[in-house]
């Protein structure tokens, strides 16, 4: 792996104004509720109404993602579709249960079935687009963005010229409650820009649409190089520290080349540890949280991906969205983010300035 | 130059058998899985029949030697026997020795056992053991206690597309295998029947009430299977290293897409005639290498009139003798791909050629006809392995016989 | 007859969520799928759990539905053909 791959272009809908517009000048959204829902853009400029009115609210976040991101990037067709998804459509699966129950398994409606389809996002993206080649999906938690980001690096590798790379997940009420039951969020409410003055048991949730176009080459319009990634699977501290270590020695880096990190700390007591660990190992680099932009959900990894890619592009932090951070630093030529879902799935991704200088 | 890939280790339950020896065993004596379910709850009981593994999901947690509890789906047990086995048969006892990745496939993960206790989850009013269930609600919980039961500690991720996941899931592990990022990968998926899913297909008109007839004009649609399946790949280097006796190479693989239909095939079978011919090219075999097509045949209208043009368009006059083993297994859907890889394997290691049961009429659409036949003792050096899911997910592999 | 079609017209309409389609947009004879509504097969299954919830009529076999869903008038002939008189 030779580590050059670019984001060439991107697009998010996420709880924050980021679907439109500049975000610097984005103004910080925050809830009380310990939920986060997106704003949701007018899909029907990015969807045919024939199709529109059939699909359910993920699908259109997705797709409406997906197709925005491949506008960014001044391509039209992809080499390849790759995604990563938690839950999928919740609402779909949610819907096709209760029918199941409600008319006794009689007369029942295909669409939600057909959409509560993990891959049916990539589907709908193929045919819209005409993409005929490679598409895949993973649903592997807090790896389902990163492994569609690995599997995309494998394909530039082989010669691929570019992969539409994204992640999608969403919250319902329902879904919100099941969670709550084994204790993923916190009891009391909680202002999510205070987040992290309030460290208990749980965090808040949250859910999002983000995609990416990788491309083997740079242009001028390249945001940012995914220069490598890493995903450990329940490490220990231990683990956890000499992974970062063998992570950082892989590309000639320590941790002074790091001029922040993107961390995923989210004011949860039973995970802080995790974080803890990661100060030790990177003492004095600049640590920007970013939970209380977007909630907790399993593909969380692509908001701080596409965050990292817009701060190294335009050279400066949304410090707007971040009242709790005192200081920024002065310039960017490498982030490193590193997250974990629920202690199980920890991921380091390494981001670097399309023209960095060598360390 | 990239390592080859090669199968070392094979696994697997299915309706028609525990282990690959047993699924080999019915498989000679013709002998199908479909009946009628013990063990999930619906109206079609005596009605749709399905090819259900046949044990409870208690005998299960017994066989593979973990306790009777809610952590434990069915959809876990049989993926945890399956990769049970195929550790074994690849004679790995420790998993610390070289860095093994996972890569599962799943379509729905816990719904088997999730959805008999949905309602009680999301109702306040009630509280008890059922809430373990929760973390198995998503297709990553599987995945996480076979690695953690086992052992398996390094990279593990899952793939869904649908009917065509681990044969998605073969071919990304054999990409890491050749990018060199790991040398040993085992791949593959499991698959419990569930009330969800057999509504879910019954909804779109496409289970036959009968047993399934892949390939024939009578067909009237598909019956679901359950079963888990991995297999253990390796590169080169490794299999050298370690001796290992090799099963088969994976020599090629292709995902296309249809881009045409959230669930149908395109009726000139675009997807399926791209998938076959680029792993083909890829495995360096010729059109007249490929001596069995183990079809994808599930016995849809759709399905089987574009995977028959495909075949038609891609061997024109030559079509080499294809069957669908979905007679035997049912549609195991994120099983399926890696069940069938496991056949190839087979037909390769034992010379045979599996028929394709339930058959009577010749398709209108179609010039060709599946081999019907048990046929032994005839040379099969290359198959190819078709798997295609919903959103237009394509996937073929090209299985070959290990010449040195 | 007139007022059954008036009634599945409203009902398709919900059936599919056709927004922007009024019932008087309907042509009794105007093909459903393909031109006209532009519909595809999950909508003529949508359709035909329609027929099974709205007048308990099942329709087993797909191409026997594609039959009956040609257009409202096909429809209501069915329905009316299936009902007692």
């Amino acid at each position: 792996m030779k580590g050059k791959y670019y984001i060439q272009g991107l697009a998010a809908i996420t709880p924050q104004h980021t679907f439109e517009g500049n975000l610097f000048s984005q103004p910080l959204v925050s809830t009380g509720s310990n939920v986060f829902a997106v704003t949701e853009p007018d899909y029907k400029t990015f969807i045919p109404a024939n199709s529109l009115r059939r699909i359910s609210r993920l699908l259109k976040m997705g797709l409406t993602t997906a197709l925005k991101c491949m506008q960014d990037s001044g391509l039209s067709v992809p080499d390849a579709i790759v995604t990563g998804t938690g839950k999928g459509s919740l609402q779909d699966t949610e819907r096709f249960l209760k029918d199941i129950r409600q008319y006794e398994e009689r007369a029942l409606n295909p669409t939600p079935f057909i959409q509560s389809t993990y891959n049916a996002v990539n589907g709908m993206i193929a045919v819209q687009q005409q993409v005929t080649t490679y598409n895949n999906t993973f649903v592997h938690r807090g790896f389902s963005f990163e492994s569609a980001l690995l599997d995309s690096m494998l394909l530039l590798e082989e010669g691929v010229s570019h992969t539409l790379t994204g992640a999608f997940d969403e919250i319902s009420a329902e879904h919100f409650y099941i969670k709550s039951r084994i204790g993923h969020w916190k009891k009391e409410m909680v202002n999510s820009a205070e987040l992290y003055n309030h460290l208990s048991p749980g965090t808040i949730s949250g859910e999002g649409a983000v995609f990416f176009t990788l491309t083997a080459a740079p242009t001028a319009q390249s945001y940012a190089r995914v220069a490598g990634l890493k995903m450990l699977y329940k490490p220990s501290l231990t683990a956890l520290t000499t992974g970062l270590a063998t992570f950082l020695s892989q590309y000639g880096l320590s941790a002074k080349d790091i001029d922040l990190v993107i961390t995923g700390r989210n004011g949860d007591n039973n995970f802080e540890h995790y974080y803890r660990q990661l100060d030790l190992g990177l003492p004095q680099v600049s640590q920007l949280p970013f939970k209380h932009l977007c909630g907790e959900y399993e593909t969380v990894g692509a908001f701080a991906l596409w965050l990292g890619a817009h701060m190294l592009k335009a050279q400066q932090v949304p410090q707007q969205w971040f009242p709790m951070v005192s200081q920024f630093p002065a310039t960017l030529n490498r982030i490193l983010i590193y997250n974990h879902f629920f202690g199980d799935q920890h991921t380091f991704i390494l981001l670097e300035r399309t023209a960095a200088p060598a360390v | 130059m990239a390592e080859r890939v090669f199968i070392t280790g094979m696994g697997m339950i299915t309706a028609i058998g525990d282990t690959v020896e047993a699924n080999l065993g019915s498989l000679r004596q013709q002998q199908s899985g479909l009946g009628f379910t013990r063990y999930i709850d619906t109206i079609y009981k005596e009605v749709l029949p399905v090819a259900e593994v046949k044990h409870s999901t208690a005998e299960l947690s017994t066989m593979a030697g973990v306790p009777n509890s809610p952590e434990y789906t069915r959809t876990t047990l049989l993926g945890l026997l399956a990769m049970q086995e195929a550790l074994q048969q690849a004679g790995i006892s420790d998993l610390q020795q070289e860095p093994t990745g996972f890569i599962n496939a799943s379509t729905v993960g816990g719904m088997c056992d999730t959805e008999k206790v949905y309602f009680d989850i999301t109702d306040a009013e009630k509280e008890g053991d059922f809430l373990k269930y929760i973390d198995t609600l998503d297709c990553a919980d599987c995945t996480q206690r076979i690695a953690d039961t086992v052992g398996l500690t390094e990279y593990i991720t899952t793939v869904s597309t649908a009917c065509s996941s681990s044969a998605n899931a073969l071919m990304y592990g054999a990409r890491l295998i050749k990018q060199g990022l790991l040398r040993r990968v085992i791949c593959g998926g499991t698959e419990a029947l569930t009330r969800f899913t057999l509504n879910g297909f019954n909804s779109l008109k496409n289970v036959d009430k009968r047993p399934c007839r892949p390939f024939d004009q009578q067909r009237n649609g598909l019956n679901l299977g359950e079963g888990a399946a991995y297999l253990v790949l390796e590169s080169e280097s490794l299999v050298r290293e370690n001796n290992s006796v090799i099963l088969a190479e994976l020599s090629g693989y292709c995902n296309s897409n249809e881009a045409f239909h959230p669930t149908s095939p395109s009726p000139e079978g675009d997807g399926a005639f791209a998938a076959m011919k680029n792993a083909l090219a890829m495995s360096g075999r010729s059109m007249a290498d490929v001596q069995y097509v183990n079809v994808h045949g599930t016995a849809t209208l759709n399905n089987d009139v574009s995977e028959g043009k495909a075949l038609e368009r891609l061997f024109g006059t030559q079509v080499p003798p294809f069957s669908s083993t979905k007679p035997f297994t049912g549609h195991t859907l994120a099983a399926a791909g890696a069940i069938e890889a496991i056949y190839a394997v087979l037909a390769i290691q034992h010379q045979v050629i599996f028929p394709n049961l339930n058959y009577s009429e010749k398709m209108e659409e179609l010039s060709i006809t599946p081999e019907t036949r048990l046929l032994e003792q005839v040379p099969v050096n290359t198959v190819i392995s078709n798997s295609f899911g919903f959103g237009g997910n394509n996937a073929s592999l090209v299985i070959s016989k290990y010449e040195g | 007859m007139e007022d059954l079609k008036q009634k599945l017209k409203v009902q398709i309409i919900e059936a599919l969520n056709l927004q922007d389609t009024r019932p008087e947009d309907i042509d009794d004879n105007a093909p459903l799928f393909g031109e006209g509504l532009g519909l595809d097969s999950i909508d003529s299954l949508e359709l035909m759990v329609l027929l099974e919830r709205h007048y308990q009529i099942k329709v087993e076999d797909p191409r026997e539905g594609r039959k009956i869903l040609q257009s409202v008038q096909s429809m209501a002939e069915f329905i009316q053909s299936k009902q007692p008189a």
